[in-house]
């Protein structure tokens, strides 16, 4: 692998290409510490996953789902599943990855289970493969998200990236959310996601040039 | 210069990501930057590519919203009283 050596044709990326490894390995080493604590009575460690899980859940209902009024379920999913999980879990390192799935399932099914849920809905047990083969990755749809709820995704993104986030459809907006924004690695989002990694390379590539045209418009 | 929309241009462009990712081999990194000297165009989507991801990476995602913390913190402390008792 190439490595550091790859950026030398002008714009350096912030927080760097090269480092995202390490951020997400970092990452992932400390909700395994924290899990490992929790499990054997740390109350602190407890109370730090239980926020990060509420944080994690917040987040993806806002950014990947675009549905802020389910946040608010999504977040008490995530703590009671954290909670019960924490104290069977028997691969701490595996906890970011289970983390990400339930809140997504979580968000998933919130949206199935509401009333005026669109008919075309894909539900998570429907299989089914994509154009390359690889299982399909299940979409939610897009609802219009709130003048408050813009106004605080503008605090952490910017106007501009919101904007452009909100052009892409959730199936690739998921992966430039856990990938680029939640720092979680090509592997991870793959099993998050049901993709398989090539896929979500591919996926990636795709949004991001998506990205970079909506930006260069607004 | 290299015309836009050459085989070159489509290789590189298909490859922008990897590159960008560290996950070319060295001599499949000279070529990129080998056109990209020679190619204004591909130079050019490759430094907006760069810029695009930075602002993803850039993005300050830790922070709830001070309302939503505070009910998230008591929805934390309700859930171990509870277990406590």
């Amino acid at each position: 692998m190439n490595g550091d050596t790859a950026y030398n044709l002008g714009v350096s990326v912030t927080n760097g290409s090269s480092v995202h490894p390490s951020r997400s390995d970092a990452a992932r080493a400390e909700y395994a510490d924290l899990v490992r604590k929790a499990a054997v009575g740390d109350e602190a460690a407890m109370e730090r996953l239980l926020m990060r899980a509420q944080e994690v859940a917040y987040r993806f209902s806002l950014l990947v789902c675009g549905h802020p009024e389910d946040a608010e379920d999504v977040m008490q999913d995530a703590l009671l599943n954290t909670y019960r999980h924490v104290s069977q879990i028997k691969d701490p390192e595996a906890f970011r990855t289970w983390l990400y799935q339930t809140v997504r399932n979580a968000c998933l099914m919130k949206r199935r289970r509401r009333v005026d849920e669109p008919a075309t809905l894909t539900s998570i047990e429907q299989g089914g493969v994509d154009g390359d083969g690889d299982p399909m990755a299940v979409d939610v749809p897009d609802a219009g998200v709130r003048p408050a709820d813009q106004q605080l995704i503008d605090s952490w993104v910017g106007e501009r990236l919101r904007r452009a986030l909100a052009k892409l459809s959730p199936g690739y907006r998921v992966i430039v959310v856990l990938r680029e924004m939640e720092g979680l690695s090509t592997r991870e989002v793959a099993t998050i996601t049901g993709f398989s990694e090539a896929n979500v390379k591919q996926r990636l590539h795709r949004a991001r040039m998506m990205l970079k045209e909506s930006l260069e418009d607004l | 210069m290299t015309e836009t929309g050459s085989p070159d241009c489509a290789a590189v462009l298909g490859g922008i990501s990897a590159y960008l990712d560290g996950e070319l081999e060295t001599t499949e990194c000279e070529v990129i930057e080998r056109h990209c000297a020679s190619c204004a165009s591909c130079a050019a989507v490759v430094a907006s590519l760069q810029e695009t991801i930075g602002l993803c990476r850039g993005a300050a995602l830790s922070e709830l919203p001070s309302g939503v913390r505070q009910k998230a913190q008591a929805s934390v402390a309700q859930l171990l009283r509870k277990e406590r008792d």
